[in-house]
Formats: structure tokens, sequence, C-alpha cells
């Protein structure tokens, strides 16, 4: 092989690989893109905090990126899943802790004078205010119902209804059976309907 | 089971999965554009070189506890004389040998004669 002959295949290993590299990151651009606004949604159910969720999604992407890029497409969701579930565990364990910590410190005063001129801002989608109580009254009862089934259910739950993984997926996100799914999500559904059956009545 | 259970089951499931994409729907514009950069940064990540040798950062990280354990756990170690310039020349300026210096030139010729007679063995 000459020598121009071997500058023309490392070229064209390079040119190869950064076409392979540009597809890749346009197909995680779009999964991530329909993706995002879901799970910050799901992880904020878990921790009840937007900008704690926010970082989990973050860390989320990143870690999906950097260690399951040579991973199918298809594989994407549930992966991505389970490192924000994991993400999400992790926030409670290091919550715990941190209060444990925090019990032997006496609490600071909180600031109640904070304006959040994005929070006050109108509605993008045009909602009328009375519209919007209805939706967020609904979602908040909804959502603390959700908040308070046990962790697993919840995760089921969340992952089947609202992300619309199958079971399979749902339980590669959970890192359990297919048996434990459905279990937890039949659970899930049963004590949801005890704590909101009464508003269908 | 039943059937008006199921059909609760479905309304509740339905109902919530209306409320949950509303809420979606209905996320501010700053959070958004926080998601937005979140995905950026994700992206980052394929054009940056793979860092293969942080790979065997916890095994060179073990390897070197265990060292150091190795070590900590041998107990002292036996003093070796330490024969550097200084202290021989500490050991010359002490009181005790100062006979040593006045005889400087016998030592200078015993050593001479040493040498030449191994010079004659080999």
């Amino acid at each position: 092989m000459t020598a121009g002959t071997v500058n023309f295949a490392v070229s064209c290993d390079e040119s190869q690989t950064g076409a392979r590299t540009l597809h890749q990151a346009r197909q995680f651009d779009q999964f991530l893109a329909e993706v995002e606004r879901r799970a910050l949604r799901i992880a904020e159910m878990g921790v009840r905090d937007r900008d704690e969720a926010l970082d989990l999604v973050q860390d989320a992407m990143i870690k999906l990126v950097r260690n399951y890029s040579a991973r199918r497409s298809e594989e994407w969701a549930p992966l991505f899943y389970r490192i924000l579930q994991n993400g999400v565990r992790d926030w409670h364990r290091r919550q715990a802790v941190r209060r444990r910590v925090m019990a032997w410190f006496p609490k600071a005063k909180s600031d109640d004078n904070d304006y959040d001129a994005i929070a006050a801002a109108p509605d993008p989608a045009g909602r009328t205010p009375d519209e919007e109580l209805q939706n967020s009254e609904a979602m908040r009862d909804m959502e603390s119902a959700v908040h308070e089934l046990p962790t697993r259910q919840r995760e089921a739950f969340m992952l089947r209804t609202f992300e619309g993984l199958n079971v399979a997926g749902t339980a590669v996100a959970m890192g359990c059976s297919e048996g434990s799914v459905k279990t937890h999500y039949s659970r899930a559904i049963h004590a949801l309907r005890e704590k909101l059956g009464e508003h269908y009545q | 089971m039943n059937e008006s259970n199921d059909k609760l089951d479905a309304r509740i499931t339905a109902d919530a999965k209306q409320a949950f994409d509303q809420s979606v729907d209905g996320l501010d514009a700053a959070t958004l554009s926080r998601l937005n950069r979140a995905r950026q940064a994700a992206l980052e990540e394929l054009t940056k070189p793979t860092r293969h040798w942080l790979q065997w950062m916890p095994a060179t990280g073990l390897a070197a506890a265990v060292l150091l354990a190795v070590f900590a756990f041998r107990g002292p170690a036996e003093i070796d004389v330490i024969n550097t310039p200084a202290s021989d020349l500490e050991i010359l300026l002490s009181e005790e040998n100062i006979e040593m210096l006045e005889d400087l030139e016998f030592y200078s010729w015993l050593v001479t004669q040493e040498l030449e007679g191994d010079s004659d063995l080999g």
C-alpha cells in the first residue's frame, strides 16, 4: 500500500467517523428533545422540586450519551429512564442523610419575599386563568395521589402511563422483571382508584 | 375485578395522562431553555475524546491503597546507616578523631599502598 493510498484510507475513515458522529448526534438530539419535558415532569413528581429535577434530567442525558451511545436507539428510552430513576432514588438517599445531619443545626429563616417573574408571567399556551387553575388543581390532586404511592408503584405507573413504555421497557427502566412491573402497576392503579375514585362518583 | 372498576381505572388513567400532558405543555420558557442547554451539554459528550485511561483509575487507586497498607503494616524498617559526605565530615570533625586529621598524610600513603598492592595482584 502506497503512502497516498494510506492517506486516502485515513481521510475516508475520519470522514466516515465524522459522518457517523453527526448522524448519531442528530438521533440523540431528536430523542432527547422528544423525551426531555416528560422526563422533567416525571422527575419533578419524584423529587417535588423543579431545579433538582432539571439537574437530574441533565445528569441522565449526559450519562446516556456518554455510556450508551453504542446501543441501538430503541434501547435509549428504557436506559434513559433507568438512569433517571436511579438518580431520583440517589437524590432521596442524599436528602435523608442531609435531613439527619441538618437536624443538629437550628433552622434558618426562610425568605418569603422572593418574587419569581417567570412564574408570574402569562401562560405561553394562551389559557385563561380559570382553565389554568382547573388544570393545575386536577394536576395537583393527581400529582399528590401519585406521589403518595410507594416508590416502585409510582415508577411503574409513571413509566407506563405518562411515558408510554411497554412492560418490557418499564422492566428495563426499573431494573426488575416484567412480572414485577405488572404487579407494581396493578397495585398503583388500585391505590389510585381508592384515593381518586370519589371524584368520579 | 368487575367491569365498573375496569372503566373507572381506564378513566383515572386517561385523566391522569391528560393532566400530565397539560402540565408538560405548560412548561415555561425558562424551563424549556434550561432543558435545551442540558441537551446541548449532553450532546457535547459525543465529540469528546474517549478517556480510556479513566477506566484504570479505580484499579490504580486500589493498587496504591494496597501498597500503602502493606508498607504501613510491615512495621518500622531497619534503619540504615547513612553514608553521605556530610556524615563523613561530621565523623571526621568530631573531637575523638582529631588525631586522624593530624595523620592524614599517613592514611593517604596507606591507601596508595593498598591500591598498588591490588594492581599487583590483578
